[in-house]
Order: C-alpha cells, then structure tokens, then sequence
C-alpha cells in the first residue's frame, strides 16, 4: 500500500516537473514570434490545459497602443484557440476565424479591461502546456 | 472591515480550500467558463477552476513611454536611487524592489539617459540573484546590454526578456507570491512617477491624468495578484502592502466610467485586428490628489 502511494506520489511529481520543464521550452519557442519591433511585458502566462479546458486571462490593454499576443503549446502551431472578450463578453476576436494564426496584432483605440480565452484545438491533443506572451509597440 | 476587504479575505479562504483539493499544473490558473463565448464545444466542457483567473498587468514601460510622448521631461529624482539597495535585507523587499528598479530602468531607457542605466541593471541583477534567480540575468545578458547601449529598443527588449525568465522561473517553482511582489513593485513605482510628474507642466497631461484614472482597472488585478497570500500570518508584509492598495483602490472605485461596444474591424494581410470599443472614465483633481498623496506613502514606504 505504501509502495504504491509512493510510486504514484513520485509519477506526480514527475508528471509535474516534466510539465514545467515543457512549459519552459514552449516559451522560448514562442518568442519567436516576438520580432524586434515589440517588447516583452516581462511575465509569461502559462497553463496545463486538460481536454476541453479553458485558461482564462484578464488583461488590461491601453489605448492608442499596439500588442501582439502570441499562444503556443508543444503541439505543432494552430493548435491552440484563443479569443478576446470585452467586460460585456462581446467577441473582440477570435483566431478560429484566423486560421488559429498562432499570433495576432492588435490595435487598441482605447484602454480596454479584457478577458482571454484559450484552449487546445478539440481533437488535436488530450492535454498539454498552453503559454501565451504578450508584447507592445512603441 | 468593509466589503471589499471582506471579499478577499473570503476569496482567499477559498482559494486555501480549493488549493488543497486540485492538483495544480506549471503555474497555471485557470477561470470558470462562461454560459455565454466561451470557447466551448456543443457540449459545455467542465472547468476547473483552479486558483481564479491569470492575471496580466501592463509594463511600466507603457507608462514611461507615455509620459515623454506627452512632453514630461526626465527627473532623476524620480527614481529609487541605487545607494538603497544595501538596505533591501529581506525577501519581501528584495522581490518588490526588483520590480520598482526594473520600472525605473524602463524610464531611464525611454528617456535615452542610459549613461544610469548600468547601476540599475546591476542592483536588479543583484536582487534577482538574491532571491533566487540568478539565471535570469546571466553575465550573457549583461555583456549583451552592455554592447548594446546606444541602441535603446535592444536595451529594452534585452532587459524585459530577463525580467519575463525571472517570472517565468518563480512561476515555474511555485513561488508566485515572489513573482506578484515583482509586478506589484513595477506597478507602483510606474504609478508614483506618473503622478509626480503631473505636478509640472508639459504639453499634454490630460492624456497622462486620463493613464492615471485608468489604473483603476489595472490595481484590481493587482490586488487579486495578491490576494493569496492575504492574511498569511509567515507573510505580513503582504498583508500590509495588499490593506495599503485597497485603501488606494476605495478612491478609484469612485471613479465614474463607461463603456460602449463597437465591433472590431481585421486586416488579414497584416495580421491586425482594431479594437474600436469606447470607454470614457473621469477623475476630479480632488480624486487626482489623493491618489498622488497614498501611492507616494505606499511607494515610500516600500523603498526605505
């Protein structure tokens, strides 16, 4: 009975440092599409998606400014979905409508609060580390 | 104790329990769907709600940039001096001073006075190592800053990518008061320079009083990003900062705000999306005073 607590005790602390470990490599793979024209806003937002779960993120964006988000997993690029709600939960966008584009442009007229939504592309991968970063335009 | 202090006391009550009943994953937090645009299938997919939503809190760059865009001029005296660093003796400090040197280099890199700059990179680098992540400005970074000093967008992306593996480490080792105590310490050094600088005249403070006035959304999330830690009897200093910003908070809280919905328009061949939604929010100078008066108390208090 000990023996096997400690067996699944130690698969879970492996499972969770292998977790780690592949959300580290996704975010370097992700700078990639952070080109020199944006900066980092210095955090990295990660989150072990299972099944059909959904991250949510709540961000504020200025106006008058220009942020690309970027969303990345270990799966191959377009498997993530993600979307940009307003404070009413009006769609602002979707990349499913974007071919899942990995990474997107936004202009922001005004300060906006915002939710972000992301989530494995159904039927493409049962779990895995969803990261996105965001950066800014000058 | 009034409402607001209530409700986190009582979120993070929760969040104990809930904590201790779901296996968390590489620092995630993970929201409760909603009934209505969520990114569901047909069939509604269970959520699990894990530690509330994750939190994004601008750069404090954004709001350096703003300010020299608006015609505020460069003040030195703005800035945490680097001489204080021998007193940032214990964690709390160091994690929230990390935070208000990065801000601060975010300023003097926008403001083109990078001749400072080396003296700020090196106290951040020399906190960042004290609490425990020394990988994130590696001597690699620092040759790199180094080379690069004429060039301010290199200087800028070279050192916010340090800040991102610095926050990307905590979270990774389960030490996301730490990475909190950071943001939180950006947030409010970006908050009292914009604020004293409104005491001179330049070419557009509207725009700057209107930045002001929208933190209003911004130190919610802050708040949150500190409320898991709230009434932590090992973590009093927490507790202290958390009451402090949301004594801060009860002024924003007044502020009269609006939003209107306007659909959103895409350029697919530049991969663009213009958000158009409007929102208008209004503050007093009363309101602008008192705000100055309580981030300069709480800022203070955290550099001494």
């Amino acid at each position: 009975m000990i023996r096997n607590f400690s067996l699944a005790l130690l698969f879970v602390l492996f499972s969770a440092f292998g977790a780690m470990a592949q959300c580290d490599t996704i975010v370097q793979s992700c700078e990639k599409h952070m080109t020199a024209k944006f900066i980092s806003d210095g955090q990295s937002y990660r989150a072990l998606l299972l099944d059909s779960e959904t991250a949510e993120f709540q961000s504020t964006f200025y106006g008058d400014a220009t942020y690309r988000i970027s969303v990345c997993s270990s799966l191959p690029e377009g498997n993530i979905l993600f979307k940009i709600l307003d404070k009413e939960r009006n769609v602002l966008f979707s990349n499913a409508d974007q071919k899942n584009a990995p990474y997107w442009d936004f202009k922001f007229l005004n300060t906006l609060d915002c939710t972000i939504e992301a989530k494995l592309t159904p039927g493409m991968s049962k779990s895995g580390c969803a990261v996105m970063l965001i950066s800014f335009k000058q | 104790m009034n409402l607001y202090r209530l409700s986190v006391t009582l979120i993070t009550g929760f969040f104990g329990a809930v904590l201790l009943l779901v296996p968390s994953g590489c620092g995630p937090k993970k929201g409760e769907d909603s009934e209505k645009d969520s990114l569901e299938t047909p069939t509604a997919p269970p959520l699990i709600s894990v530690n509330g939503e994750l939190f994004s809190i601008p750069s404090p760059i954004q709001s350096s940039a703003l300010l020299k865009k608006s015609g505020a001029k460069y003040s030195q005296e703005l800035l945490n001096q680097t001489s204080n660093l021998p007193a940032y003796s214990n964690n709390f400090k160091k994690a929230v001073n990390l935070g208000i040197y990065g801000a601060d280099l975010g300023y003097i890199i926008i403001y083109s006075q990078t001749q400072n700059s080396l003296g700020y990179l090196n106290a951040i680098k020399k906190l960042s190592d004290d609490i425990g992540v020394s990988g994130a400005f590696d001597e690699k970074l620092m040759k790199r800053f180094e080379k690069n000093m004429s060039n301010n967008d290199s200087l800028l992306s070279i050192f916010t990518s340090g800040y991102r593996s610095a926050d990307g480490y905590l979270k990774n080792n389960d030490r996301n008061e730490v990475s909190g105590l950071v943001i939180a310490g950006g947030w409010i050094e970006s908050m009292y320079f914009t604020c004293k600088v409104l005491k001179n005249d330049f070419a557009d403070k509207n725009t700057v009083i209107r930045r002001v006035a929208e933190q209003k959304y911004t130190l919610d999330k802050v708040i949150k990003l500190l409320t898991p830690y709230y009434q932590n009897p090992e973590l009093p200093e927490y507790t202290e900062l958390a009451d402090q910003l949301i004594e801060l908070y009860h002024v924003f809280e007044e502020l009269q705000a609006e939003y209107k919905y306007v659909p959103s328009t895409t350029d697919v061949a530049s991969k663009t999306t213009t958000i158009r939604s409007l929102t208008d929010i209004r503050i007093s100078p009363e309101q602008l005073n008192e705000i100055t008066s309580q981030i300069d108390a709480i800022r203070n208090n955290l550099v001494k």
